[in-house]
């Protein structure tokens, strides 16, 4: 290959260059020295570009939806009922065809990996919030989920949170002065306590009378004992 | 119970990719309560058809794709005024991170860059897309894309070392 085409393919597209360019790479100083000023580049770039975003986007983008859902209510019963033996109809014959399709990706996965992989996504924001929550408004989140929070006066956030194929009640509890996530996830349930850590993470998740509950942090910050999950919430 | 999967799904989207949608929007508006707009109804199309997302791995290319599609069809409907304030300085006021001459150089290539090579730059800044997401997102060959991409980056290198341009 030549340096012309590898610096060619690498400024296209720095993580998606083949096999001969990696190895192009390797063995040419001078294309070793561009890769690090493109990278360079790269970074300045993406500084330049990607902006702050609103703090509430996303509530109001999940609000915006909610709001603006079709209502039922809004349609003469009679419209209802035809439409309901319609779907009846449509529906015996798509339960057959759509069986295979019943659990989703998510479903697959496991527990762990499934609030490592949204703490990825909400993780930050969630940890830099460092002043307490209006205790009524964990109180309405907490009771979408039949619980009451007995650690109230020490929890910056709470939010109603998509963890695989169901919801979970997402928190950050400041636990000595150190931002702790904790995840009660009711429609998931597993047989006995499953520590883990990776990704930066280390955490454990506990099986409670009524699914489960997520404890986790940072690799470098201390968390609470498995004892907290016992008092942590109470069910209404 | 398809209602709840449908709702679960869109709130993941909204979760993920949000933030990614409203960078997108900002540098295709250069205004911040338009981009919001923008991102609202894009996640608003979003919802009405996901049934019709069949592949979650092609989520992200999915939601830029409505969103370049509904910028391009409200920018028919609404052509604003041209005003003598400079949009493009508006727009560098609202992606304010970095400060230093060489950023601030960067930003104003950018904003001159003609949208055929922009867009290809952005979606791949900004979205992580690849150079075949792009080429479907933009409706263009994925060789078309490449050149976009390797001409953009070129034009915006050049803007920080002119001497070697």
């Amino acid at each position: 290959m030549k340096c012309d085409d590898f610096k060619f393919e690498y400024t296209v597209a720095p993580n998606e260059i083949g096999a001969e360019a990696s190895r192009h790479q390797l063995s040419c100083v001078e294309c070793e020295l561009f890769v690090e000023q493109q990278d360079k580049f790269e970074q300045q770039l993406e500084g330049v570009i990607n902006c702050t975003v609103p703090d509430g986007l996303r509530h109001s983008l999940r609000d915006h939806v909610v709001r603006h859902k079709p209502v039922l209510g809004r349609f003469p019963k009679t419209s209802i009922a035809l439409a309901a033996s319609l779907l009846m109809a449509v529906g015996i014959v798509g339960i057959n065809l759509t069986s295979n399709q019943g659990s989703s990706q998510y479903s697959a996965l496991p527990i762990d990996q499934l609030v490592v992989e949204h703490f990825e996504h909400d993780g930050a924001s969630s940890t830099n919030v460092s002043h307490q929550l209006d205790p009524q408004q964990l109180a309405h989140v907490s009771q979408q989920f039949g619980v009451r929070v007995t650690l109230a006066d020490d929890i910056s956030f709470a939010e109603k949170c998509p963890i695989g194929d169901s919801y979970g009640l997402h928190m950050v509890y400041q636990y000595h002065d150190q931002p702790v996530t904790v995840i009660y996830m009711p429609e998931i349930t597993l047989k006995a306590t499953l520590p883990f850590q990776y990704a930066g993470l280390h955490g454990w998740i506990k099986p409670l009378k009524n699914g489960s509950i997520a404890v986790l942090g940072g690799s470098t910050i201390e968390i609470p004992e498995e004892e907290f999950a016992d008092n942590a919430i109470e069910w209404l | 119970m398809q209602q709840k999967r449908k709702q679960l799904e869109y709130e993941r989207l909204v979760l993920v990719y949000s933030d990614e949608l409203f960078r997108y929007a900002l540098w295709l508006c250069r205004d911040k309560n338009m981009a919001e707009d923008l991102v609202q109804e894009t996640c608003m199309r979003a919802w009405k058809s996901l049934d019709k997302l069949r592949d979650t791995s092609s989520s992200k290319a999915w939601l830029m794709t409505i969103l370049r599609n509904e910028h391009a069809r409200q920018y028919v409907r609404y052509r604003p005024d041209m005003v003598d304030v400079d949009l493009d300085m508006l727009s560098l006021r609202d992606t304010d991170n970095d400060t230093s001459p060489d950023a601030f150089a960067l930003k104003q290539a950018l904003s001159e860059l003609a949208d055929d090579y922009k867009e290809p730059l952005l979606l791949q800044v900004i979205a992580g897309l690849s150079c075949e997401e792009i080429a479907s997102v933009c409706g263009i060959t994925k060789s078309a894309t490449m050149t976009r991409l390797f001409r953009a980056k070129q034009k915006l290198r050049d803007v920080l070392r002119p001497e070697e341009g």
